[in-house]
């Protein structure tokens, strides 16, 4: 390489070299346009001025420092091309809408909440490998999902159906302004707060009174250990529901108040229905009673009675845990965006512009 | 930014906008008499404009795809070269954005005073 860099007699040689260099990077569009020939003329223009400055011809470091000055071949390939992208502005904010909505809002949440608890369930106990299964899987699938994208929309670029695309839009089809920050009513915060009181009423009465959720199947079936064991939890989270609406109707004015106690009330739910559902895993399975169990002192057998509830009370723990995650997520992405909407707005105007 | 210090790179890129509407009018107003590349951005320089070939080409490129400028190849001192100049449709816009320079010209001025 350093041999055939210096093997030149004439330093006007260095020039054409030059030329080829820059005619490598130039698309082939570009080649035959005579742009090659324009600069090459520059050049050769720049040198003869010094020369005739010098009154001598230039030697191979002074055409060296002219070509220096003009730039390396690459970048001015780039200044004598054509705009060149894969996606362009038109239809950029179109590719990152989607990229953000299939990666983040339905790639993650099927990994997280159907591929993943899949792997574990069928991982015999090995949670790390189920765990790392996971995480492989759905960085592939991210990477490929991103491909097709792209792919589809370099495609949608070079097509003629680009343009129509976006001069199709009516302004009439725009949606309705979004009030940035949510002022809770009076009546949704007081009629909040009334149902969170009489559901708090309601679990304090039930360990006295189970046929307020049994019904009838009172007289055949109560609470088994797991129900004992969340208890507790369950009414310090409804304790919470009621200082929600609470301060909600104190301050009304904490327009951050009521995303952030949404936050916090499905994180908590989603810890306490999580040690439920381990809880009830963690049971033997001849003995499988978590939520109720045969009343003592019968004279039949109600054993299948109490199995068809427990299931029934376990698919449902299990769907508010799914419910719940998904909540979690998007209250997660609410509060983001309420938060970097508040940064841009005590930005001057100035620098949103 | 945000403790007041100024930014080399904002000052740059503002820099480069003020400057990219300039050029297409210096160049416009060069080539009301023929030049070639080489020549015009002596010019420019000359009067103090100075433009790189990687800014200039491309620029004199897109003038003439707008019908704005005429080009034509032709040999001096026994090299090709290829000389530019105004359109007639140049000439008119030229003078419309001459008078769109002075008149904005006119009021920056009159903002500056009354700062």
């Amino acid at each position: 390489m350093t041999k055939q860099a210096t093997t030149f007699q004439n330093p006007l040689e260095l020039v054409d070299r030059y030329l080829q260099a820059v005619r490598f990077w130039l698309p082939k569009s570009q080649r035959q346009e005579g742009v090659l020939a324009e600069l090459g003329e520059d050049l050769r223009s720049q040198i003869e001025e010094k020369e005739a400055e010098l009154s001598r011809p230039l030697d191979k470091n002074e055409v060296s420092a002219i070509l220096k000055k003009c730039g390396p071949p690459i970048v001015v390939a780039g200044r004598l091309g054509p705009n060149r992208y894969l996606i362009g502005p038109t239809l950029f904010p179109t590719y990152a809408f989607v990229l953000k909505m299939v990666l983040l809002w339905i790639l993650v949440p099927v990994f997280l909440f159907i591929i993943g608890p899949v792997y574990v369930v069928n991982s015999a106990g090995n949670w790390p490998a189920a765990l790392a299964q996971t995480i492989g899987d759905l960085w592939s699938g991210l990477f490929i999902a991103a491909g097709i994208i792209t792919l589809v929309f370099v495609l949608i670029e070079r097509s003629p159906a680009q343009a129509a695309i976006a001069c199709k839009w009516d302004p009439l089809s725009l949606p309705p302004v979004q009030k940035t920050e949510r002022k809770p009513s009076l009546a949704q915060s007081l009629s909040q707060l009334i149902f969170a009181v009489l559901g708090l009423l309601w679990l304090l009465l039930l360990p006295h009174h189970p046929g307020l959720i049994l019904g009838p199947a009172a007289a055949i079936l109560k609470a088994g250990p797991v129900a004992h064991m969340m208890y507790g939890p369950i009414l310090l989270l409804t304790v919470l529901t009621i200082l929600k609406p609470a301060i909600s109707l104190a301050r009304p004015y904490w327009t951050w108040f009521l995303p952030a106690a949404e936050l916090v009330q499905s994180a908590l739910t989603l810890i306490v229905v999580h040690f439920i559902l381990n809880a009830a895993g963690q049971m033997t399975r001849g003995d499988w009673h978590p939520f109720v169990v045969q009343a003592t002192g019968l004279s039949g057998n109600y054993i299948q009675a109490a199995a068809i509830v427990n299931i029934s009370i376990l698919i449902s723990f299990a769907c508010a845990w799914f419910g719940t995650g998904i909540a979690l997520i998007v209250q997660l992405w609410k509060m983001f965006t309420l938060l970097r909407n508040k940064k841009i707005n005590r930005q001057p105007a100035t620098l949103r512009a | 930014m945000s403790n007041g210090t100024t930014s080399p790179e904002v000052f740059e890129n503002l820099k480069l906008e003020l400057r990219r509407g300039c050029l297409t009018l210096a160049v416009l107003a060069q080539l009301r008499s023929e030049r070639y590349g080489y020549t015009l951005r002596k010019a420019l320089a000359d009067d103090g404009l100075e433009i790189d070939e990687g800014t200039l080409y491309p620029l004199l490129r897109r003038l003439e795809a707008q019908g704005l400028l005429a080009s034509e190849w032709r040999e001096e001192d026994k090299r090709n070269k290829r000389f530019y100049r105004l359109s007639a449709t140049g000439e008119e816009i030229l003078n419309q954005l001459l008078s769109e320079w002075r008149r904005m010209n006119d009021s920056l001025s009159k903002i500056l005073q009354e700062a």
